[in-house]
């Protein structure tokens, strides 16, 4: 047991109290509330912790080892400096959501078993969705319920999971899973939609670039990096992974060229790498996991930056289409300079960030055959370089090239605040620094490391990389074969639910409709006709036997439609005389018990 | 000078070519084709 506090907790309980400050001192505390976080975890020792009784099953919401603390640290930084990117921006709303969901982050990485990750889990989507919506724009409510509902679909699939796999198992604790039964397949399948695999995707093409400013910087650390870790921790060497992966990281640079919204550029250059991510957890290799997770801990930050750089862009000018954009570096030198810092950290430039772990995931893959045991991955491998000169091309070249240079759109602004070229400036050194000095990246690492990114042959080769994918853009751009951005929307798998959802409405409406309609009007016909009939049953039954009886008795004709009638109107208006009304109900209940 | 508000948005950003530059591009195209299939088929040699 330990004496700290619960990471989530300080930062939930923390975020709530910010309305209650004001002015320097809601910036002061602000700033605090991570540091105050990460003090507390650093004392926090290895092992699990709040060890609770919940029914019959004992849950641990704090289990600190190598893994989770990685990823707890990189949390704790990139909260850091996105609290001071988003401090001018005086809403409650933003940072009440933004210390939530990165509240829900901690607390599910630190989950030390199935159901407390779930809850955890659950909140990231209430946090991130709370984040879309606060931009208060049309486009970003139906964003965020789009988010909504394929997040809390994906929910309810990674519970069914959760629930089968401990019936199957009688487990909820944290540990390796096999894809064998429909339990470990449905927690796979529900962590898979959060990691944004191809067709499962849309939600967050669509949605990051509707949130707000600091929302999308947010967005762009927790929810996939949290799936990441899952899948590092439940699935590490899964086969299946590496073939998603490879996918992940390949299809969304087609888009990425086409696309006009930069945000959204990145948000498909954030599915490319966490593509990456997943191949190096599908080969499984102490080697391959290191890249994944320090893969993951770089992009935190150098995607971050370029979505701060974005967003201080659009913060000034109002604008984030490529159409719009362009001859920035003069208004905005300094973001200029830190986003060409991210693009150059996301590319895998040498002395920056992403050269010291992109390299690992593709070395796993191309070594995999000298060890012993291991396959190679040559194909993965050339897929994984191709995406690596695509990943240069939209994301190192694009984003800087169409923002800052390219054509000069006249847009004369002032550079953008002093606290967010702080927040990108700090996230800037860190990617030079870490691209530097990778060794104490690589001692947090879960596994001992025994790589050297800085060899001959790994610099030439990567340096020609890049100097080739530039060559390749300048050409095509000045060939005029390079695709030109539109105003328009680029529909790849949310086709599904944009097109085909409005033609199965259609179908629905002319199928579906008409058959309910039938159906209404045939239980209103049998109540309506039942109703009638048992509104003067009673009289019709006592005519029945009375009838018999006046035949008996001699009626006929006329008499007996007299009396008939008489009988008739008696009962219904209720002045039938107390034997009849007696003997009539005595004989129906006979009649009942005999037939019924 | 002409201020973002003043100029009206594009629709499209086009690349138009710059004279010359689509026979670089096809000479460089071709030489990188055959680069990579002397790499690829080195092997079989």
């Amino acid at each position: 047991m330990t004496n700290s506090i619960l990471p989530a907790l300080i930062f939930i309980i923390g975020g709530f109290m910010i309305p209650f400050f004001r002015g320097r001192a809601k910036s002061i505390y602000m700033m605090l509330i991570p540091v105050v976080g990460f003090i507390n975890l650093i004392n926090i020792p290895m092992g699990n912790h709040y060890l609770m009784g919940f029914s019959d099953f004992k849950l641990v919401l704090l289990h600190i080892d190598r893994l989770s603390l990685l990823f707890g640290y990189i949390y704790h930084i990139i909260a850091f400096i996105t609290v001071i990117y988003i401090l001018n921006f005086k809403n409650d709303v933003e940072y009440v959501s933004g210390f939530f969901y990165a509240g829900a982050a901690l607390g599910a990485v630190f989950a030390g078993d199935l159901f407390s990750f779930f809850i955890f889990w659950e909140m990231l989507t209430i946090g991130s969705v709370m984040l879309i919506w606060a931009r208060k724009t049309k486009s970003a409510q139906a964003a965020g319920l789009r988010y909504l509902l394929v997040h809390a679909f994906g929910g309810l699939v990674l519970l069914a999971g959760i629930v089968l796999n401990f019936t199957e198992t009688g487990s909820l604790e944290m540990l390796k899973l096999t894809l064998s039964g429909p339990g470990s397949y449905l927690i796979f399948l529900g962590i898979g939609i959060n990691c944004a695999w191809p067709v499962l995707h849309p939600w967050l093409t669509d949605a990051y670039p509707e949130a707000t400013i600091g929302g999308t910087v947010f967005l762009s650390a927790f929810t996939t990096k949290t799936a990441v870790y899952a899948l590092a921790r439940l699935f590490p060497g899964t086969e299946a992974l590496i073939w998603i992966g490879v996918a992940m990281a390949a299809f969304p640079i087609f888009y990425a060229v086409i696309e006009n919204d930069l945000r959204r550029v990145l948000a498909y250059s954030l599915i490319n790498q966490v593509g990456f991510m997943v191949v190096g957890i599908g080969i499984g290799t102490e080697l391959a996991i290191n890249g994944a997770c320090a893969h993951a801990f770089n992009d935190i930050l150098f995607k971050g930056l370029l979505f701060m750089s974005m967003g201080a862009v659009m913060y000034r000018t109002g604008k984030i289409n490529a159409t719009d954009l362009g001859g920035l570096y003069k208004s905005m030198p300094w973001t200029a300079l830190f986003c060409c810092v991210g693009a150059a950290s996301i590319s895998a430039f040498p002395l920056f960030s992403g050269f010291v772990s992109k390299s690992m995931v593709m070395e796993a893959a191309a070594s995999g055959s000298h060890l012993v045991g291991q396959k190679s991955y040559v194909i993965v491998w050339l897929v994984l370089l191709f995406a690596s000169a695509g990943v240069f091309h939209h994301a190192g070249i694009k984003i800087p090239f169409f923002a800052f240079f390219g054509h000069d759109a006249g847009h004369r602004v002032k550079e953008a605040p002093l606290n967010m070229l702080i927040a990108m400036g700090i996230a800037a050194v860190l990617c030079v620094f870490i691209g530097t000095f990778p060794k104490p990246l690589y001692n947090l690492l879960p596994f001992a490391v025994d790589y050297h990114p800085y060899t001959i042959s790994h610099v030439l080769s990567q340096t020609e990389l890049l100097f080739f994918s530039a060559l390749a853009f300048t050409l095509l751009l000045l060939s005029g074969i390079y695709p030109a951005e539109m105003r328009a929307l680029n529909v790849d798998a949310d086709w599904i639910y944009r097109k085909s959802g409005k033609a199965l409405y259609q179908i629905f409406d002319t199928v579906l409709n008409p058959l309910n309609a039938w159906c209404e009007r045939l239980v209103r016909g049998a109540a309506t006709g039942t109703a009638d009939f048992f509104k003067d049953a009673g009289a019709k039954i006592s005519i029945f036997v009375a009838v018999n009886i006046w035949l008996l008795a001699g009626y006929r004709d006329k008499h007996l439609e007299i009396k008939k009638q008489k009988l008739y109107n008696d009962i219904l208006q209720g002045t039938l005389p107390a034997g009849i009304g007696a003997a009539v109900t005595i004989t129906f209940i006979l009649l009942v018990y005999v037939f019924i | 000078m002409k201020t973002g508000k003043d100029k009206s948005e594009l629709m499209e950003l086009k690349h138009d070519a710059v004279p010359g530059y689509r026979g670089i591009f096809s000479v460089v195209f071709t030489l990188s084709l055959l680069y990579m299939a002397f790499i690829l088929f080195q092997p079989c040699f």
